[in-house]
């Protein structure tokens, strides 16, 4: 991995911009955009995408077959699939990046902490991400879940504390390369204050691949917040979650396999097409990234 | 055995017994974080407020902290998970009920992909650049990212409904090992599914780094075979970063055994949890996602020393101690 | 009076004719051989020296037919005792290696499986070469090679792994390898450059004591002079893909005709002379992108002429053996 001294902020927007690009060139890389993008629109702009409100109830319309009033048809309480679907894309959206930007700020501060702590205390912490990568993340969900009861803000909390580890063993080895860096050495010898040296210097070179494993944890977040709404335990009803969709689907499936078939495409393919933009991202910038432990 | 080898296996145990204790101090801390009057918690909707205060005394709930934290070890050690609030039975003959269930379906999960996924990883490798090499590739990442709980309901969709080939829900009633298998057929493909794509990834592309490591080509050099090289010398190199992988991955199999047992109504520790939950029956959560976390930081201590019966040089303490000239 | 019939010298084990090899690259295309003409004598060790670019490590490669992915150009000739070798296709070719043409590397550190004992390696490449050949006898086979490649304890070593065993001892192993598929020729491609100079002078000893029991050819590849002065009975000078000059050694090094092999034999360090600057050759090895239309050496030379940079010279003969590709050989002294 090239290590440069940068400032923070220098030319970021062109790196991005090129590294966009060289995404695009690739096939999966520009379906995989393609498909964050339409997602990300939807979450962003779900009250103009979606053609109805997505908790109208109309009970007397419920199971309808896809038509021109309602494009997916409507589920068992007669809401209208399509506007839950483009809702649900808000909502795996919201969870995926609180989650994760949550994880990725206490995760790199932990893993760069771990770095310049002296050896004992550097254990303790190691131990700690140990421990907590013990847990299945879907099993930890369950136990807080049953503790604390359903909730979106308990789905967010539990996904980032088990991303942490993550975040953290990653930020840990890059600081430790980078603090053998030559113009580290020398930023010290001149007297640099601590703060100044993680900010400006530490920073900018480690977060290229953290953001990089970010993006390529997206699509798991979104997975574990479906099988937890899945089994109800997720975010609360009446909220349109695809997970809940599925649910809803999967207990009327005598009756229609629209709602579980629509809910479990548009799953599929969000989670999908991150997956292949994230791999597509780690392979133009650094194919090596996300193979360390 | 060299000393090395035994350094490491004796580290290894240390922080796999430091990694289940710091678990069970978070599950405790979990269960002493619930709301509300712990024994009206653990009795459930009977409680009336003699009861409660007996079972407060006879459980030790009046305790400072540590000494609460003592017993839960203690008990843990003998095997006493605690007590089932609704029906009175204890956590542990629960858990072992049905944990045979979980495991055998993981089990054959686990070999239906390993069996499945390196030969195709195989050819992938050296058939690269090929049309199946790239169908491959797009599959196995669909079946990857695609949630196992989605994979399985579409299963269950086309072919327990649809085409009404296999027998849908639950286990046998009747007992025979016929029926039970055929159940079993689509929970483990489901579960699989996933797997034998991560998996013929994984191989395909160790094996296409070792292949293009400098004692292949000294291999190559000496007219040694393709199918040697493939299946003697490559495969072996590439286990090594496969099983560093694979073991990582285990915990999103037993996440992903969780939901399928669900969607295919089949006992197991995944049902038992999920309805343990619904039941506010914490004892039994705890319980069994205790044992989640001890089976599945076992299977990463086995992973771990499978490497150390493949790679020579972590059993004799990593690089080059050479003797001589 | 009848003319004598001219003593011939035996024909060459190897002939290479013309040959090229050309690369696809992000920049284009990469001319690494452009073009070169030698011979390998029969039972003679020939020294390629070169910096790097030169080629030389393509050369064996070549010979081997061992190739990256990326060469799209594979021409000329290499005739192996009459046998084309680059008109046969792969299986026949794969034939070829670890039986009639055997290889060291340059780096002992990763040429072996580190997953696999020295046994392991040894047992599989002697198997190879002698289908059918029992493993006790293979073992007892073994073994011997290792002894005679100076490596006390040869018991011990078999069922050593690689990562157990220092440089100069794997590189002792790669050695005994090649010798044990008993090749009619054998390339060694800087086997001491990557070892510390105690143990490289060891190696070297070795394959000098090596090369009397050793009746095949050897091409020792080096980019050490004063090494291939020591060992070798063939000399060739090779700059920038093409080969400038070649002869027996001794010829060379006395009299170099060459502009190149004149200024390398001034960098060699001589023992005597303290206290001056280090010689060295003003420029840059040119970017094998380029193409060939004139002598590789000439913007670093110091006799360049204007015919120089536009024509490509071709190898003359100037004595026994002794060829020299240079447009103003005669011009320069």
């Amino acid at each position: 991995m090239a290590v440069l001294a940068r400032g923070a902020g220098t030319d970021m927007g062109a790196a991005v911009w090129g590294t966009l690009r060289k995404v695009c060139t690739t096939l999966t890389g520009a379906v995989g955009f393609v498909i964050v993008v339409l997602v990300m629109g939807c979450a962003l702009f779900a009250p103009w995408v979606a053609t109805h409100n997505p908790d109208a109830l109309d009970v007397m319309n419920r199971f309808a077959a896809p038509s021109g009033a309602h494009w997916l048809g409507t589920d068992h309480l007669g809401r209208d699939l399509f506007s839950r679907m483009v809702h649900g894309a808000r909502v795996a959206m919201q969870v995926a990046l609180s989650a994760i930007a949550i994880a990725l700020t206490a995760g790199t501060a932990l893993g760069i902490l771990a770095a310049y702590l002296p050896a004992r205390s550097e254990r303790f912490v190691l131990i700690v991400f140990d421990v907590i990568s013990s847990f299945p993340s879907l099993v930890l969900a369950l136990a807080a879940v049953a503790v604390f009861g359903p909730s979106t803000g308990i789905v967010v909390v539990i996904v980032a504390v088990t991303l942490i580890p993550h975040f953290g063993r990653v930020a840990r080895s890059q600081t430790l390369t980078l603090k053998s860096a030559p113009f580290l050495e020398a930023e010290r010898i001149l007297g640099a204050s601590w703060p100044r040296v993680v900010f400006f210097h530490v920073l900018p070179n480690i977060l290229g691949p953290l953001v990089i494993l970010a993006s390529m944890d997206i699509p798991v977040v979104i997975t574990i917040e479906a099988g937890l709404s899945f089994l109800g335990l997720g975010v609360r009803p009446p909220l349109a979650s695809w997970g809940g969709l599925i649910q809803d689907g999967y207990q009327y499936l005598s009756q229609t396999w629209v709602p579980v078939v629509v809910s479990s495409v548009a799953l599929g393919v969000a989670t999908l097409g991150f997956t292949l933009f994230g791999e597509a991202l780690r392979d133009a910038v650094d194919p090596r990234i996300g193979r360390e432990h | 055995m060299h000393t090395d080898a035994l350094r490491y296996l004796g580290s290894r145990l240390i922080t796999t017994v430091l990694i289940i204790f710091g678990a069970m101090v978070l599950l405790f801390t979990l269960s002493s974080l619930v709301p509300g009057d712990p024994a009206a918690i653990l009795l459930g909707p009977q409680a009336t407020p003699e009861y409660s205060k007996r079972m407060i005394v006879e459980m030790g709930l009046d305790q400072p902290l540590h000494i609460r934290l003592w017993r839960f070890f203690s008990n843990v050690a003998t095997g006493n998970l605690g007590i089932d609030i609704v029906s009175g039975r204890s956590v542990t003959s629960m858990i072992s009920a049905v944990i045979p269930y979980t495991i055998i379906l993981t089990f054959s999960a686990i070999l239906l992909a390993v069996i499945t996924g390196i030969p195709l990883g195989i050819y992938a490798a050296t058939h690269r650049g090929s049309v199946m090499d790239s169908i491959l590739a797009f599959v196995s990442v669909a079946f990857i990212a695609v949630p196992g709980f989605v994979i399985a309901i579409f299963l269950l969709l086309i072919f327990a409904i649809w085409l009404d080939w296999l027998p849908v829900l639950g286990t046998s009633r009747s007992g025979d090992w016929l029926d039970e298998l055929k159940r079993m057929i689509l929970p483990t493909v489901a579960l699989a599914l996933g797997w034998v794509g991560f998996i013929a990834r994984l191989v395909r592309t160790s094996m296409l780094e070792v292949m293009g490591e400098n004692y292949i080509r000294t291999s190559r050099a000496y007219g040694l075979s393709e199918r040697l090289i493939t299946y003697k010398y490559a495969l072996k190199n590439a286990c090594i970063p496969t099983i560093t992988i694979l073991g990582l991955g285990i915990g999103r199999l037993l996440g992903g055994a969780v939901l399928i047992e669900i969607v295919f109504a089949r006992p197991g520790l995944g049902r038992l949890i999920y309805g343990a939950i619904s039941e506010r029956n914490y004892p039994v959560v705890q319980g069994a996602v205790l044992v989640v976390v001890v089976v599945f930081v076992l299977v990463n201590l086995i992973v771990d020393l499978s490497y150390s019966a493949i790679d020579p040089r972590i059993r004799h303490g990593s690089a080059g101690q050479g003797g001589g000239h | 009076m009848a003319d004598l019939a001219p003593v011939t010298a035996p024909t060459p084990l190897v002939r290479i004719r013309d040959l090229r090899l050309e690369a696809s690259t992000q920049r284009g295309t990469a001319h690494i051989l452009r073009g070169v003409s030698l011979d390998i004598g029969r039972g003679r060790i020939l020294g390629v020296v070169g910096e790097s670019g030169s080629g030389k490590s393509s050369l064996a490669s070549c010979l081997l037919r061992l190739l990256p992915g990326n060469i799209t150009r594979l021409d000329g000739s290499i005739a192996f005792d009459g046998t084309e070798l680059l008109g046969l296709d792969e299986a026949a070719m794969a034939t070829w290696r670890g039986a009639r043409i055997a290889m060291i590397f340059q780096d002992p550190m990763t040429a072996l499986n580190p997953l696999f004992t020295v046994a392991t390696h040894l047992v599989d490449v002697l198997k190879r070469r002698h289908p059918g050949i029992g493993r006790a006898d293979a073992l007892a086979r073994a073994r011997e090679a290792l002894v005679s490649v100076g490596i006390a304890d040869p018991d011990l070593r078999l069922a050593a792994y690689p990562h157990q065993l220092s440089g100069g001892m794997r590189q002792r192993v790669m050695i005994a390898m090649a010798l044990l598929v008993q090749p009619d020729l054998l390339l060694a491609d800087e086997p001491t450059t990557a070892l510390d100079a105690t143990v490289e002078a060891q190696i070297v000893d070795l394959l000098e004591g090596l090369r009397r029991k050793f009746s095949g050819s050897i091409v020792f590849i080096s980019h050490h002079l004063g090494l291939v002065a020591q060992l070798c009975d063939d000399l060739c000078v090779m700059y920038g893909g093409t080969v400038v000059e070649t002869g027996p050694v001794a010829e060379v090094l006395a009299r170099p005709r060459h502009p190149y092999t004149r200024a390398l034999l001034e960098c060699e360090i001589e023992d005597d002379v303290q206290g001056g600057r280090l010689k060295s050759i003003p420029g840059e090895v040119q970017d094998p992108v380029a193409p060939h239309v004139a002598c590789v050496f000439a913007p670093r030379c110091a006799h360049a002429s204007d015919r120089c940079r536009g024509e490509v010279p071709l190898p003359v003969e100037v004595g026994d053996g002794h060829r020299v590709a240079c447009l103003r050989l005669g011009e320069i002294g």
